[in-house]
């Protein structure tokens, strides 16, 4: 299972990473997504055990498995999900050029760094 | 009031008001009073807590009445206290910068309170899956923040940092995952006593993750490749925000994590540490004299103080730790008001700019006169004469960058342009005015990072 789980990972973690070199925006935030998922099994593999699952009531003696990983993992895909939305979001307006660009201010700023002519 | 909720009341107030002002416009000036109203009141619960923590040792709660061991352990001792009131006010100054003057897009009050939101809960959390937690909820509000702005470059700007620090998080939530693995707890006070009696082997891999991850956010020397085009191409409140609260994170990470956490790990890779901090020094140094426009001195200038912060760290020991935390605050300071001077014009400027910048270089009566001096002070006792004389040339090289600078953009150039509300350069002269109050009287600093790192030296809270 820990060989199995060692693999997945890698082969997640490595595509993920293959994607991000990619000069498409949208296959480096797939990339993105890969690589955090990847983490996200790391999690679980971080606290991997056999046993019965963790519902009580549980019979005094027995062998249960690890539930704090799944409730960490849990998070982890939460926020996995916020970035990702912010990541397209951020992509989308960088596509769409949503804001309407002063040619002047843009051209002596892209110029100068700031909003200095006389800089340099 | 009890102890526990006067732990909850900052992080209550500033997550309370992000909700409710969420689907409010930010551009009415009455939204954004109301943020600036709201962070007020969250910093002066900081201020309450900061004196109880002051009088009578440090203040924990376990969240929903859960034992020691099972509930999430909340935490307010000195060093996250004093991390907390320099962030938030820094957070503040900027939020009321922009209210006063103009606010471009909706959401900046609300991103503001959730980020004062994520720091809070950092500097409070004693576990280490929550500080995860509100690490990426001041971080996904720092994403969103980083693209605020009238241009196409601030998105742009926005991407880059958006990309490198999800790949940094990823590095840290690894991180965290092998300390679970490794010692089976995520509570600070576990994890330290279970890592110390872990084989070396197992911790220092875990111990180069989250070094890494803190590397990035902090903009040291080799992980600083964002730092120049993020501080160039951002807001200027923004770019304050990042690098006087934002990055506070990366010190504070590498305080608690390493010198608390892992200490042994950390003293272990000393040596290496500080050739890291005095390589960032140096090149930071060297790159903001070639660095053309004020923006680019700076961000370049705020990578080569990292590097102070890191030597500090990686010194090591009481006073090490003590030169660190304040190094951090007084930097924090000095790039909130170089950020926010740099965008403005008309008279006062130029001198509060003077002040910001003899800050930097370490000349007194500023604030930076004693972090150098500290500094000094501690590599004096380390013993080793080539730190003495690295972080006196870098001193003087740091001079050298910023009175370039000054020269080339206040001395020489014609005034253009209309001058900048009054209101705005009245806070950034109160700003300046701030530093010189703290280089005549330093005492309470020094005293509060005493404390701090104290904390970590295992000497009380």
């Amino acid at each position: 299972m820990i060989l199995a789980m060692a693999i997945g990972i890698g082969a997640l973690f490595g595509s993920g990473a293959f994607l991000l070199m990619k000069r498409d925006l949208i296959r480096v935030v797939g990339g993105v997504i890969l690589i955090s998922n990847a983490i996200n099994l790391f999690i679980i593999a971080a606290g991997l055990s056999r046993g019965l699952e963790p519902i009580y009531p549980i019979e005094p003696g027995s062998h249960v498995s690890d539930p704090l990983v799944q409730a960490l993992v849990l998070t982890a895909i939460v926020i996995t999900f916020g970035t990702t939305a912010v990541l397209l979001g951020l992509i989308y307006r960088i596509y769409h050029g949503a804001r309407p660009v002063d040619p002047v201010s843009s051209a002596s700023r892209a110029e100068s760094g700031v909003d200095d002519p006389e800089a340099g | 009031m009890s102890d526990g909720a006067l732990l909850l009341l900052p992080l209550g107030i500033a997550w309370f008001s992000a909700l409710v002002l969420a689907p409010l416009d930010g551009r009415r000036r009455s939204v954004g009073l109301a943020a600036v109203a709201a962070l007020g009141a969250s910093l002066t619960a900081w201020v309450w807590l900061a004196t109880r923590v002051w009088r009578s040792g440090s203040i924990e709660m376990f969240a929903g009445n859960w034992g020691p061991g099972v509930g999430i352990r909340l935490r307010a001792d000195a060093l996250g206290v004093a991390f907390a009131l320099v962030s938030i006010a820094v957070l503040l100054v900027a939020l009321a910068f922009e209210v006063f003057g103009r606010v471009h897009e909706r959401a900046l009050p609300e991103l503001v309170l959730f980020m004062a939101t994520g720091l809070t809960g950092i500097f409070l959390a004693g576990d280490i899956f929550n500080f995860y937690v509100f690490f990426e909820i001041a971080m996904i509000s720092s994403f969103v923040l980083a693209s605020y702005g009238t241009e196409d470059r601030q998105v742009r700007a926005a991407l880059t940092f958006t990309l490198v620090n999800v790949l940094g998080s990823v590095v840290f939530l690894s991180g965290i995952a092998s300390l679970y693995h490794i010692t089976g707890s995520l509570d600070m006070d576990t994890v330290a006593i279970r890592v110390a009696a872990a084989p070396t082997g197992s911790v220092l891999p875990v111990a180069v993750l989250i070094f890494i991850a803190f590397g990035l956010k902090l903009g040291l020397f080799p992980f600083h490749t964002w730092v120049p085009l993020v501080y160039r191409d951002t807001w200027p409140a923004v770019a304050a925000i990042l690098s006087g609260a934002l990055a506070n994170i990366g010190s504070y990470g590498l305080l608690r994590f390493g010198a608390g956490l892992m200490p042994r790990e950390l003293a272990m890779t000393s040596g290496g540490i500080i050739v890291l901090g005095s390589l960032g020094i140096l090149y930071g140094a060297i790159q903001a004299i070639g660095a053309r426009t004020a923006r680019e001195v700076v961000a370049w200038s705020a990578i080569g103080q990292a590097g102070y912060i890191l030597v500090a760290i990686g010194i090591g020991g009481k006073i090490g730790l003590e030169i660190a935390v304040l190094y951090a605050l007084i930097n924090a300071l000095n790039k909130l008001t170089l950020f926010l001077t740099i965008g403005l014009r008309g008279w006062l400027v130029g001198a509060s700019f003077a002040l910001a910048a003899f800050s930097v270089a370490g000349v007194p009566p500023t604030a930076g006169f004693f972090g150098k001096l500290g500094l000094l002070r501690a590599t004096i006792a380390h013993g080793n004469i080539t730190l003495v004389v690295l972080v006196i040339v870098g001193g003087s090289l740091s001079l050298l960058y910023m009175f370039l600078l000054y020269q080339r953009d206040y001395w020489a150039r014609p005034e253009e342009g209309p001058a900048s509300p009054l209101s705005s350069r009245l806070m950034v002269l109160a700003l300046a005015a701030c530093i010189v109050a703290v280089g005549i009287w330093p005492e309470p600093l020094l005293a509060l990072s005493a404390r701090a790192a104290a904390v970590l030296t295992g000497g009380g809270a």
